[in-house]
């Protein structure tokens, strides 16, 4: 197990190093910061200035092992536009997300599960129906589009949930509910199918048999069989659904790390785009890198891969 | 760590019973309604010039965002005008050319990449294999969005740049349908046999795995697509995705969001558009496994 | 659904008026639109930025908005010696928010930080015309400049704020920005960077020309959508907006239900054609007949009344009308899409020509214009671009036709404006030198009617020569509950000490 656990940390570790080189490489072709930092009523003479103190001139390769030696250390320089450390500013940001994430996640999984459940127990009904509709819609709804008529319907129309900002629990409703859906079809389908499976297996007809209880039968034996699979594809989705904040964050403006990295690439800060795509690329190793060794350690069979 | 896109996988290559349902459910119905409404709208896409009412870039600024002909408008402007008094109408019908083109070549890139990467992966096995799972992992430890925004950000928007953004980034999933494809028809007898009598490597990927991994391949082309076409209009509302004034989906929902609270058809006509263009080509992709994997049928 | 909406809106929003009445917690809630860098007002370049250096900080001098009459704030009085020394005699009695007391430490520490280009003062205009400034007792200083510089008045009332000189010394610009200290009628209370600002009415306020405070707290959050700046508006979260888009604010007008206050402001739009062919030796714009075509294709009026709308009126100069030495008594080319395309089949173009054409902002605009210059046969390749995207193109090639603007830092003077992009700098695109030269002696000269006829030389020139097709000023529209009374003032400026509850 240990052995497992370790030759997945590094592949993980190797995963997070190309990753920060491949978007490392993609910033440098933007070319030359200076003007970005200078502002819009600098003059040439303070471009340049900018160019020689920050060392924009310099080879690639050079200024990549200075971030990173820097970065393992937790130093990702400083923000370009908000003249702040890097870490910082993502450390304070990132409660936002997470908070995001987290409820994202419970709330797919909390709709999803229970639906699939139901779903599984009775095949074709007019739940299951309702289940497969939102699953395929869920799928095809656009999530920008989607939020902008949350808000024109719940908080204009209505006046029941505030459209923006993060003062109280009421401002993540609609935030999670727009971030969520995209992860329910998955976890519902997969919920589904896994119920479905075990349901039909021997041991559950078995149980049967034996006169056991419905519910005992549903949740001790089977749902507990079902979902290791889905516990693992939430770790992944939450990875995704983390990068997938930029667009939630933007809309409902929630001061958290997605709407700081979409504003820092229209701000041309580099050093916070790169510190952030590191950082959204790292919650998705850690996830994978989670869900691996849960499932190693339900299933032994997997250590072997 | 690719056990974990198992989940995944299962989901791809094989009908679950919540697919078989849905078949049950849909049926035909679901590849029906798919088929016909891509249809209409690549019918839409393709003859935009003989259809379109009005020239999709002409401008009357004395006539900005007149209301839709059921909302008191004009049969003039039957979907009325947006805020630089452009026909609605003959930009939705031109913008399917946009959202179809980026999700098919998007799709076809990175189904090239991806297919490649993936077959090679799967008949080689070894080093090759272990190179290409790494390569999955990192591609898909990148912020897809995030990238997509930095890199358009960096070249510009355009239509060019965003399909090669979206083909250079869409490719796992190929890649990991293909690759556990190849791996499944790898051990059967025709490609031993193909083997013992001394065919080439090229020649039996092609003759013999291949045409027999093709419908998987189209199914994740059908994901792809609509994955390629949300992402182009996520861009685009973000404001960094095809220019102006090139009629996108996803543009017009960002130009009327700013008038939403007042003129909210501006932002629900071209949505919907999208919403329905994207549900069209998942029935479709659905429909299609179910009829093209009837041997998987439990 | 437009019929369902509105009243469904008035509805939320009178519901919260109950909420509203308990303004008597006396807090003021505002909305920023775009993060603010840096709350030190010497490192941010934005408007946000001089909005809280006005409430926090406070210049030597002032200059009334409303009559342009220069005052004392924490100078009394000041005298030229000679054409590069100014001499201030400095308030008694001032205090710093911190307690620290205010004298002429202060100015030449700040002074001489400022100035000093290693420092890294965002925006060096502002500052790098003094050189460094001298205490001649407590509550006297002198400043020097570098050269003769006409405008130091007018700087000394903007952007030069004085700062406390132990803090500052100790805290620096990062410390001055999360802990901000001033003498100015509000002090800061509590910063988030970028998002959250809280400013609270300073008791011990000196006797300013600005004013006293009234409002109690200014409450000031970051909100980059505009929906939902609205959104809160409606729901009494917010009692005031500004830099509202036209459309918006007429429809808010409408419903009759908030003040809506529209000013004009000194930023300019205006299109620059690469005369001098830096693109290409073949480029058409080094054609005036192609230029002067340009400026004739274009609706302005169009521009105006359908999409800025309020107080922006169509311009003809390469500068702001109130900017002193922008003569209005130029050519103007009016919208003629014939004589457009004659002039483009005499510059032998009879089928037009395609082109690249840029903008960085108001993408809105850029399109209508595009549209117009499609509209006579110049095909547009249509590029958006970041602003330093744009600006590092321009400064090393050129581009062939882009959409610019530029607000003069709210300077009341030519200078501001077209000395800066007619004297050969790298954003040149004409690069005539005799309009140079004669924005050269305009700049440098004393004397009010050389620096005059100058200008006027210049502008002529650069019009009949369609240099620039100057287009149309801008203007803020700042909406508010009814219970707030405010006045906007044209320099785009939200002065809190100006607003109080009915």
């Amino acid at each position: 197990m240990l052995r497992f656990i370790l030759k997945r940390a590094g592949l993980a570790i190797l995963v997070a190093f190309t990753v920060s080189l491949i978007s490392f490489s993609l910033l440098f072709l933007s070319g030359d910061p200076a003007a970005a930092i200078a502002g819009e009523h600098a003059s040439d003479q303070d471009i340049e200035a900018i160019r020689r103190i920050y060392g924009f001139d310099r080879p690639m390769l050079l200024q990549y092992w200075e971030w990173l030696s820097s970065a393992l250390m937790g130093d990702f320089g400083e923000s370009y536009y908000f003249k702040l450390p890097v870490a910082g500013l993502i450390a304070e940001r990132l409660s936002i997300t997470m908070t995001l994430g987290v409820c994202g996640i419970s709330f797919a999984l909390l709709t999803a599960v229970p639906l699939g459940v139901a779903a599984a127990i009775r095949p074709n009904s007019l739940l299951d129906r309702f289940a497969l509709f939102l699953s395929v819609a869920g799928q095809a709804m656009p999530s920008f589009w989607f939020g902008l008529i949350l808000i024109v319907v719940f908080s204009i129309q209505l006046g029941w949930l505030p459209p923006s900002g993060t003062a109280t629990p009421l401002h993540f409703v609609m935030p999670t509910i727009v971030l969520g859906y995209y992860a329910m079809p998955a976890i519902m389908r997969l919920t589904r199918a896994g119920m479905l499976e075990v349901l039909s297996s021997d041991y559950i007809r078995t149980a049967r048999a034996k006169g056991a209880p419905e519910g005992l039968v549903m949740f001790k034996h089977a749902l507990r069989n079902a979902i290791i699979p889905v516990v693992s594809l939430a770790a992944v989705q939450m990875g995704f659904m983390l990068g997938g904040s930029i667009v939630v964050e933007s809309i409902f403006a929630l001061h958290g790390a997605g709407y700081l990295a979409w504003e820092s690439i229209s701000r041309n800060d580099l050093p916070t785009v790169q510190a952030l795509i590191l950082v959204f690329s790292m919650f998705y190793i850690v996830f994978t890198f989670l869900a691996d060794v849960l499932n190693a350690w339900l299933d032994p069979r997997m250590r072997a891969g | 760590m690719t056990q974990t896109a198992d989940p995944l996988l299962q989901e791809i290559t094989g009908p679950t019973p919540g697919q078989l349902l849905r078949k049950r459910i849909f049926g035909h119905q679901g590849l029906l309604i798919g088929s016909i409404v891509l249809g209409l709208l690549v019918i839409v896409a393709l003859f935009a010039p003989l259809i379109a009412p009005h020239d999709p870039y002409a401008q009357s600024l004395l006539a900005r965002m007149e209301p839709p002909v059921f909302l008191g408008g004009s049969w003039e402007h039957p979907l009325g005008t947006d805020h630089l008094g452009r026909d609605y109408l003959s930009r939705l019908i031109y913008g399917a050319r946009v959202s179809l083109l980026i999700g098919l070549v998007a799709a076809l890139i990175s189904g090239l990449i991806g297919t490649a990467m993936g077959v090679a992966a799967g008949y080689f096995g070894g080093r090759v294999d272990a190179v290409v799972t790494f390569l999955i992992n990192v591609r898909l430890a990148m912020p897809v969005v995030l990238v997509a925004l930095a890199v358009v950000a960096i070249f510009g928007g355009s239509l060019t740049v965003v399909i090669t953004v979206l083909g250079l980034l869409l490719w796992d999933r190929f890649a990991v349908v293909m690759r556990a494809s190849t791996l499944q028809v790898q051990g059967r007898e025709y490609v031993a046999a193909a083997r013992a009598i001394g065919c080439s490597n090229t020649r039996i990927v092609m003759s013999e795995i291949m045409p027999n991994i093709v419908n998987n391949l189209i199914v994740v082309i059908t994901l792809e697509m609509a994955h390629a076409v949300l992402l182009e209009a996520a861009l685009s509302f973000l404001g960094l995705g095809v220019q102006p004034p090139t009629p996108s989906w996803g543009l017009m929902v960002s130009e009327g969001k700013q008038m939403m609270l007042f003129e909210p058809w501006l932002v629900l006509i071209p949505g919907f558009v999208l919403f329905a263009l994207v549900l069209s080509i998942n029935l479709l992709g659905d429909g299609l496994r179910d009829v093209t994997a009837p041997e998987n049928r439990n | 659904m437009k019929r369902i909406l509105i009243p469904a809106a008035a509805l939320a929003m009178t519901a919260a008026a109950s909420v509203q009445a308990g303004k008597s917690d006396d807090v003021l809630n505002v909305a920023f639109t775009k993060e603010l860098e840096n709350v030190d007002s010497y490192f941010n370049s934005s408007r946000e930025g001089v909005v809280l250096q006005r409430a926090v900080w406070d210049g030597l001098i002032y200059r009334d908005p409303e009559t342009n009459e220069y005052k004392g704030n924490l100078a009394t009085s000041w005298e030229w010696i000679d054409d590069v020394t100014l001499e201030l005699k400095l308030r008694e009695g001032v205090t710093f928010h911190n307690g620290e007391p205010f004298d002429a430490d202060d100015v030449v520490y700040t002074v001489n930080f400022v100035a000093d280009e290693s420092n890294g003062v965002k925006t060096q205009r502002n500052v790098n015309w003094m050189k460094s400034a001298e205490k001649i007792d407590q509550y006297t200083v002198r400043i020097h400049l570098k050269a003769p510089f006409p405008a130091a008045i007018e700087f000394l009332s903007g952007p030069v704020s004085m700062y406390p000189n132990e803090y500052y010394a100790e805290a620096g610009p990062s410390g001055m920005g999360l802990k901000p200290v001033g003498t100015g009628p509000y002090k800061v209370t509590s910063v988030e960077p970028g998002r959250h600002f809280v400013l609270e009415k300073y008791e011990g306020y000196h006797d300013s020309p600005k004013g006293q405070p009234s409002i109690g707290t200014i409450d000031i959050r970051t909100i980059p959508d505009v929906n939902t700046q609205m959104a809160e508006l409606f729901s009494g979260s917010l009692d005031l907006i500004w830099q509202v888009p036209a459309d918006l604010a007429e429809k808010l007008d409408q419903m009759g239900k908030f003040t809506v206050a529209n000013e004009s402001t000194m930023r300019i739009g205006y299109l620059t054609l690469d005369a001098a062919g830096r693109t290409g030796e073949d480029s058409p714009f080094t054609d005036v007949r192609v230029r002067q075509a340009v400026a004739h294709a274009i609706d302005r009026e169009a521009l105006v009344s359908a999409l800025l709308k309020g107080k922006s009126q169509v311009i003809s100069t390469a500068c702001f009308p109130s900017q002193f030495g922008c003569d209005q008594d130029v050519t103007s080319y009016d919208y003629d899409v014939e004589k457009a395309k004659a002039l483009l089949a005499e510059a032998g173009y009879p089928d037009g020509f395609k082109t690249e054409f840029y903008a960085y902002r108001d993408r809105e605009y850029a399109e209508a214009i595009a549209s117009f210059l499609n509209a006579v046969g110049i095909e547009t390749d249509f590029k958006m671009l970041q602003y330093s995207a744009l600006r590092e193109l321009r400064m090393k090639s050129g581009s062939p036709v882009s959409f610019q603007t530029w607000g003069s830092y709210s300077i009341n003077d030519t200078s501001a404006i077209t000395s800066q992009f007619f004297k050969l700098g790298s954003l040149d695109d004409a690069r005539d030198a005799e309009v140079a030269g004669w924005l050269d002696a305009a700049d440098s000269a004393t004397d009010p009617a050389v620096r005059r006829e100058n200008y006027s030389k210049a502008l002529k020139k650069i019009a009949d020569e369609a240099y620039w097709v100057p287009m149309f000023s801008y203007n803020t529209n700042y909406v508010f509950t009814p219970e707030v009374t405010y006045t906007p003032t044209p320099d785009e400026v939200l002065r809190f000490t100006d607003m109080d509850w009915k």
